[in-house]
C-alpha cells in the first residue's frame, strides 16, 4: 500500500530512536528480561543468588567487601535496583555530616542501603530498616548479618511502610527519626513521607533521603516537597545505579517542620 | 530674571517663546512617533514573551523569520502589482486564447479538489503560473508592457534579494567586532555570561545551571588540554562518525534518485492510473529524509565528542549538504523532464500542422485571402508548457513541505506533549524528567529548513509568479503556529547558548543559497527556448530577446547603439577582471586593518600590564 520508498524514508528515524534510547534497552535487558528468564530456567530468585555469590566471594564482617562483592555481581552479572556506589557515597558522605542518632530506611530489599549506612553510623545511633516482601527481607536479614551488625545497631521490620510507620514508636521505640533513606516503591515516596509528618516521626531539620527520583521518578513526591513549604528541596545529579548513562537523582529535603 | 524662565525674556520673547514650545511639541512628537513605529512592528509582544520565557537564541530564529517575512512581502508585492495584477484586469480574459483556456479533454475534472490541490485544472490556467501570460507586446489602454513587465520583475527580485542579505551582512558585521576569544576566557564567561533578556524563572534556572555547566566544561578542557589523551581513538571516531554521515547522505540521495527515475516511469505512462502515493512520492520522500536525517546526524555526532559549537558547526553543514544534495536531485530531474518536454513540443508542432490542414479540408486551402475558421480554444491541441511545469512542480514541493512542518510541530511537539503530560500518571517511569519528556526547539533545524524553503521560493518565483504570495501566507500562519506550539509543548534548552555570534553565519549560507538558486533559472533562461504557444515569451527564440525588442521599439536609437557597445564581450571581460582586482586589492586593506588593529590591541594590554606592574610594586 504504502510505497517502499516511502517506508525506508522511515528508515533514519527508526535508526535515531534505537540509538537515541540504546542505554534504556540494554538496562531493559539487564534488569528485568534476563533476570525473568533466569528465575524460570533455575529455582532461586535474583536475591538468592546474589547471595550465593556474596557468601563465596565476600569476607564476613567487613562491610567495605561485601558492598564492593555486591557491585562486582551487580556490573558483572545481573543488575540490582539498590542504591548503588557513585549514589552511595552521597549517602554516606550525609549521613557522616549529619550524625544523626536514629536512622529510618523504607525499602531494604537486599540490604545494601542497610550496610553502607550501617557501616558510616556514629556509635550508639541505631537503624531502622523496613521490608514489605518477606523474601527479601529473609535474604537482607542474612546479609546484615553478614556484615557483622547486631540488633542493637540494625533492626529490620518485616510488613508494608503504611502499616509499620504507625506503629514505629510503641512497637519498635522509635521516638523521632533524624535520618530518612526512602528507596522501595516510587509510588509510596508521598504517602510514607505524609504519613511520617502526621506520626510525628520526623525530628526538627531531619534529612529525608529520596533515591531514584528522576529514573524512574516520583513527580508528585517532588512536587509537594517543594511547595509544601515544611522542606528545603535539593535534588543532586547522579547516575543510574550500575548505569552510568542514564542520569538520576537523590532528592535530599530537610525538614523545617513548618506549622 | 533669570528665575523666569524662557518665557520672560524681553524683547522679542513672544517669537521665542513659541519657538521653545515648537521645539518641544516637536520632540514630544518626535518621541510618540517612535513609540508608534516600535509598536506597530509586527509580533513584537509575541517575541519578548518567548525570549523572556526561552532565552535570546531561540528568540533569534522568530526574529529571522519575521526578517524573510519583510522581504517575502515585497517579492509578493512586486510580483502581485506588476505582474499578476495587470495580465487580470488588463490582459484578454479567460476562454478567449487556447493558452488560457482548460483543454477540453481536462474540463470534466478542471474544478475538483483533487485537481485544485494539486495546482492543475483551473489553477494551472490563471494567472498563477506562466503558461497564462499573452506574448503581445503592450496590453491595455496604458500600453503596459507585458512581457518586459514579467522578466525584469523576475530579474528585479532577484537583485533586491542580494542587495538586502548583502546589506544585513554588513550591519552585522559591523555589530560583531571586539571579544578575545583566546585570553581572559574564564573572565569573559564570568562577566558576560548573563542573559539580560530572561524574564522566567525556570529559564534562569536553565541559564543558571548551564552557566555553572560550563564553568565545569572550560575547567575539565583546561584540565585536558594539560594532559595526553588518546588521541587515536578520538580521531578513529571521528572518520568513523563522517563515515556514517557520507553513508547517510549517499543513502538518501541515492534514495531520492531512484524515486525521482519512478516519477519519470509513472509520468510517461500517464498519471491517472497511480493513486496519490505514487504521485507524490518525490515530494514526500524529500520531506521526510530532510525531517529524520538531522536528527541521525545529531546522534551520530555524539561519537565525535567535540565542543559543542564545533559540533552545531558540523551538524549545520551536513544538513546543509543534505539539503544541496535533495535540491539539486530534484532539479536535475526537473532538467529531464524539461528535456522530454521539449521533445514533446516537436511533435506537437508537427501534429498542429496536420490538425489545422484538416480544419481547411472543407475549403479550398488558399494561405492569406481565406478568413480564419472559428475553434473553440478549448479544443486546439497544445503544446506542453514546460515553464508551466516547473512552476506547478516548485509549488507542489513548497506547498507538501509547509504541510509536513505543521505535521510534524502537531505530531512531534504537541502530540508527544499530550502524551507526556496525561500518561505520566500511569506510566512506570517520570515522562516528564527522562526519555520522552517534552521536546526542546531545535533551532538550526528550523532555521535551515526556512533557508531552503527561500531557495525554493527564488528559484520557482520566475515560473510560478503565485509563490511568494503562497509563501508570505506559509511564513504568517507559521508564525502564529510556532509561537503557540513552542509556548506551550517546548521546554526551554538545558544548554541555552548565545546565537548572535551565528546570526552571520545563518545570512552566509542564505547568501550562498540565494546564489544557488539563481543558477537553475538564469541557466534556463538563458539556454533553453521558451515554449511556442504558452507564456509571455512564446515565439522567441531566447527569453532575454525581450530586452532587445524593447530598446529597438520604445528606445531612441542612440540607446540602443550605447547598449550595444556596452554589452560588447570585449568590454564586459575587462570589467569584470577590474571587479576582481577591486575585491583582492579591498581584501588585502581589511586584512592590514585587522592586523594593526590586533598589534594595537597587544600594544594597549602590554601598558596596561606594565602599569600594575607599577602600582604593584610603589603598593610594596
Amino acid at each position: 500500500m504504502v510505497p517502499l520508498a516511502v517506508a525506508l524514508a522511515f528508515l533514519p528515524l527508526l535508526l535515531t530512536l534505537l540509538l537515541r534510547c540504546r542505554h534504556y534497552l540494554l538496562l531493559l535487558l539487564r534488569a528485568v528480561l534476563l533476570p525473568w528468564l533466569r528465575d524460570r530456567l533455575g529455582g532461586a530468585s535474583r536475591e538468592q543468588r546474589a547471595f550465593r555469590y556474596l557468601l563465596a566471594h565476600a569476607v564476613p564482617g567487613d562491610p567495605r567487601h561485601i558492598l564492593s562483592t555486591f557491585d562486582q555481581w551487580s556490573y558483572r552479572r545481573e543488575h540490582l535496583s539498590c542504591v548503588g556506589p557513585d549514589k552511595g557515597k552521597l549517602v554516606e558522605r550525609l549521613l557522616r555530616e549529619r550524625a544523626p542518632r536514629a536512622v529510618l530506611e523504607l525499602g531494604t530489599y537486599c540490604g545494601y542501603g542497610a550496610v553502607l549506612m550501617a557501616a558510616a553510623l556514629p556509635p550508639g545511633a541505631r537503624l531502622y530498616t523496613v521490608e514489605p516482601d518477606p523474601r527479601h527481607a529473609a535474604v537482607a536479614e542474612k546479609v546484615i548479618r553478614l556484615a557483622g551488625f547486631d540488633e542493637q545497631k540494625v533492626e529490620l521490620i518485616v510488613g508494608p511502610s503504611a502499616e509499620v510507620i504507625p506503629r514505629l514508636r510503641e512497637r519498635h521505640g522509635l521516638p523521632k527519626a533524624d535520618f530518612v533513606f526512602m528507596d522501595h516503591g516510587k509510588r509510596c515516596y508521598l504517602r510514607d513521607l505524609q504519613l511520617l509528618e502526621e506520626h510525628g516521626l520526623l525530628a526538627e531539620g531531619a534529612t529525608v533521603l529520596a533515591d531514584n527520583v528522576v529514573f524512574p521518578g516520583a513527580p508528585r513526591f517532588l512536587r509537594y516537597a517543594k511547595s509544601c513549604g515544611r522542606y528545603r528541596c535539593r535534588v543532586h545529579r547522579a547516575s543510574l545505579e550500575y548505569c552510568r548513562a542514564i542520569p538520576d537523582g537523590v532528592a535530599e529535603l530537610c525538614y523545617t517542620g513548618a506549622r | 530674571e533669570k528665575f523666569e524662565g524662557a518665557l520672560g525674556k524681553g524683547k522679542g520673547k513672544k517669537f521665542y517663546a513659541y519657538k521653545v514650545m515648537m521645539t518641544k511639541k516637536w520632540m514630544k512628537f518626535q518621541r510618540d512617533f517612535e513609540n508608534f513605529k516600535t509598536a506597530c512592528i509586527p509580533w513584537e509582544m509575541k517575541i519578548k514573551e518567548i525570549e523572556s520565557h526561552f532565552g535570546s537564541s531561540v528568540a533569534s530564529y522568530f526574529i529571522f523569520l519575521r526578517w524573510m517575512y519583510g522581504i517575502n512581502m515585497i517579492l509578493f508585492g512586486l510580483t502581485f502589482g506588476l505582474v499578476m495584477v495587470p495580465e487580470a484586469l488588463m490582459g484578454k480574459p479567460y476562454g478567449s486564447l487556447p493558452r488560457k483556456t482548460v483543454p477540453r479533454a481536462e474540463e470534466a475534472s478542471a474544478m475538483n479538489f483533487a485537481t485544485l490541490w494539486d495546482f492543475s485544472g483551473f489553477a494551472q490556467y490563471s494567472v498563477l503560473f506562466y503558461g497564462y501570460y499573452n506574448n503581445q507586446r503592450t496590453i491595455g489602454w496604458l500600453k503596459f508592457r507585458m512581457p518586459l513587465s514579467y522578466f525584469l520583475v523576475g530579474v528585479g527580485t532577484i537583485g533586491y534579494s542580494f542587495m538586502i542579505v548583502i546589506r544585513t551582512m554588513a550591519r552585522n558585521a559591523n555589530e560583531d567586532g571586539g571579544g578575545d576569544d583566546t585570553s581572559f576566557n574564564f573572565s569573559w564567561k564570568m562577566f558576560t555570561s548573563w542573559d539580560y533578556l530572561i524574564g522566567n524563572p525556570e529559564t534562569a534556572d536553565n541559564k543558571f545551571a548551564s552557566i555553572t555547566t560550563s564553568f565545569k566544561e572550560a575547567i575539565v578542557e583546561e584540565q585536558e588540554s594539560r594532559k595526553e589523551e588518546n588521541i587515536h581513538l578520538t580521531r578513529f571516531l571521528r572518520v568513523l562518525a563522517n563515515f556514517l554521515a557520507l553513508c547517510t547522505l549517499a543513502g538518501s540521495g541515492y534514495l531520492i534518485f531512484f524515486v525521482v527515475r519512478r516519477s519519470q516511469k509513472f509520468a510517461l505512462e500517464g498519471l491517472e492510473n497511480y493513486g496519490w502515493w505514487e504521485r507524490n512520492e518525490v515530494n514526500m520522500v524529500m520531506s521526510l529524509l530532510g525531517m529524520f536525517c538531522p536528527t541521525l546526524f545529531d546522534v551520530i555526532s555524539s561519537l565525535e565528542n567535540y565542543h559543542p559549537r564545533i559540533a552545531l558547526r558540523w551538524q549545520l553543514g551536513r544538513i546543509f549538504a543534505l539539503f544541496l544534495g535533495n535540491l539539486y536531485t530534484f532539479i536535475i530531474a526537473l532538467m529531464d523532464e524539461i528535456n522530454l518536454k521539449l521533445e514533446e513540443e516537436k511533435i506537437v508542432k508537427y501534429n498542429m500542422t496536420i490538425w489545422e490542414a484538416s480544419l481547411y479540408n472543407g475549403t479550398i486551402p488558399e494561405n492569406s485571402t481565406a478568413p480564419p475558421i472559428q475553434v473553440d480554444p478549448a479544443d486546439v491541441p497544445r503544446g506542453p508548457c514546460w515553464e508551466t511545469m516547473v512552476g506547478q512542480e516548485f509549488v507542489r514541493l513548497t506547498v507538501s513541505d509547509t504541510m509536513t512542518t505543521y505535521i510534524t510541530i502537531l505530531i512531534g511537539d504537541f502530540l508527544r506533549a499530550v502524551f507526556v503530560r496525561f500518561f505520566n500518571y500511569c506510566w512506570c517511569w517520570d515522562l516528564e524528567y527522562g526519555f520522552p519528556s517534552y521536546s526542546e526547539f531545535d533551532i538550526s533545524g528550523n532555521v535551515l529548513g526556512l533557508i531552503f524553503n527561500q531557495g525554493m521560493i527564488w528559484m520557482g518565483s520566475f515560473y510560478a509568479p503565485c509563490l511568494p504570495a503562497i509563501n508570505v501566507f506559509r511564513l504568517h500562519t507559521s508564525m502564529y503556529l510556532q509561537c503557540w506550539a513552542v509556548m506551550c509543548c517546548n521546554v526551554p534548552q538545558e544548554r541555552v547558548f548565545k546565537a548572535s555570534r551565528s546570526n552571520n553565519f545563518y545570512m552566509a549560507m542564505l547568501l550562498f543559497i540565494l546564489f544557488l538558486s539563481t543558477l537553475p533559472a538564469v541557466y534556463t533562461i538563458v539556454s533553453i527556448p521558451p515554449s511556442f504557444d504558452c507564456g509571455p515569451f512564446s515565439g522567441k527564440t531566447r527569453m532575454f530577446e525581450v530586452i532587445s525588442e524593447t530598446l529597438e521599439h520604445d528606445f531612441p536609437s542612440w540607446f540602443g547603439k550605447v547598449f550595444g557597445y556596452a554589452s560588447n564581450p570585449g568590454l564586459i571581460l575587462p570589467f569584470i577582471l577590474l571587479m576582481v582586482l577591486s575585491i583582492y586589492y579591498l581584501n588585502a586593506t581589511s586584512k592590514s586593518y585587522k592586523e594593526a588593529n590586533l598589534e594595537l590591541k597587544k600594544k594597549l594590554q602590554s601598558v596596561r600590564n606594565k602599569e600594575l606592574l607599577n602600582f604593584g610594586f610603589t603598593n610594596y
